[in-house]
């Protein structure tokens, strides 16, 4: 995912803001790292550039 | 069927078609002959629906799986530096032919739930160069999106697999700005579905048993706040699903007639509504 999509994107679940954490990023584009959303302490991962923003129950 | 049983059983049906090389088509092979599972050919079930030669040329090879109904319209209205959300992109064909729409200054965001057709909307993605795409894993009916962020929500022949539809438009009215709108295309139903069918799951991943009426889709999307609601078009899906019906209702023990009964009631609509400013 590129860091300028970070204005639109939201927790699934209460809709709030998102902190990110980058592990490993190319030119273009984050290729390891997650998204936080501190209201629901739940992390979203995100691998190879796609982020995992269903809601934690629909992961399995 | 609960609501997590249909979630498995489209992303299970779905990844598999996803992971197929050329992908003929969606779920079980009984299916392979209705509007979301194309036809013969990928390209041959695209160009039915309405998609342009050229339209089709432009996609990344593996783009474009047949498994839409078809949304030509959504993409005629698309403007320069517009944000676009496509509910259930699969391998991306309609978010590569909006990203074309859009240009440099738009965005277009691809929401899929299934691992395996986001994998391949990746590869395709970087195969045609698209950087004003983008993807990611997430439901539908929790969308990952903000607030009144999106101009233009597009779906093609997907949401009639949501067990929980109502929920998809009222995340739909949320991320779209005052002003933006829907622009859908689906399968719905004139009448109601034998329970026989209703309670199949080959028939739910086909876009068949998950359908809502005509009505009740319409009135969902008022129930969600839009306004404007209206059908651009409708087709019949008549004689496109009698074998899939066919097939489907032998092992239900149903008659020729009920099967009849059931293919001239399924059809597909695009449908447009706003959200007010």
């Amino acid at each position: 995912m590129k860091k300028e999509i970070m204005g639109i994107l939201a927790c699934p679940v209460c809709k709030g803001e998102l902190s990110l954490d980058v592990v490993d990023e190319d030119d273009q584009e984050i290729v390891t790292g997650s998204l936080y959303c501190a209201k629901c302490s739940q992390d979203y991962p995100i691998r190879d550039t796609i982020p995992n923003l269903l809601p934690p129950d629909m992961r399995n | 069927m609960n609501d997590q049983d249909i979630r498995n059983a489209v992303r299970e049906s779905y990844g598999k078609v996803a992971t197929q090389q050329g992908g003929s088509c969606c779920g079980p092979e009984s299916l392979q002959a209705s509007p979301c599972c194309g036809g013969p050919t990928p390209d041959t079930a695209s160009k039915a629906i309405g998609y342009t030669d050229e339209q089709l040329a432009s996609l990344p090879d593996g783009a474009d799986l047949g498994l839409g109904c078809g949304n030509p319209t959504a993409m005629a209205s698309l403007k320069e530096g517009e944000v676009v959300l496509d509910l259930g992109s699969g391998a991306g064909i309609d978010c590569f032919l909006a990203a074309a729409a859009v240009g440099k200054t738009g965005r277009v965001i691809g929401v899929d739930m299934t691992p395996a057709m986001l994998e391949r909307a990746r590869e395709n993605a970087s195969k045609g160069g698209y950087d004003n795409v983008e993807f990611r894993m997430g439901e539908i009916e929790h969308l990952p999106v903000a607030d009144n962020t999106v101009d233009a929500i597009i779906s093609n022949c997907v949401i009639n697999l949501s067990p929980d539809k109502r929920q998809v438009f009222s995340e739909a009215y949320r991320v779209l700005r005052p002003g933006g709108r829907v622009m859908l295309s689906d399968i719905v139903l004139l009448k109601e579905l034998p329970e026989g069918i209703k309670g199949s799951v080959e028939a739910y991943v086909g876009c068949v048993a998950g359908a809502e009426t005509k009505e009740d889709y319409l009135a969902n999307l008022t129930s969600a706040g839009f306004t404007d609601v209206k059908i651009v078009s409708e087709v019949s899906a008549a004689g496109i699903y009698d074998n899939a019906t066919e097939q489907i209702v032998a092992d239900l023990g149903i008659t020729a007639e009920q099967v009849r009964e059931v293919s001239s009631s399924i059809i597909s609509i695009k449908v447009q509504a706003i959200k007010s400013k």
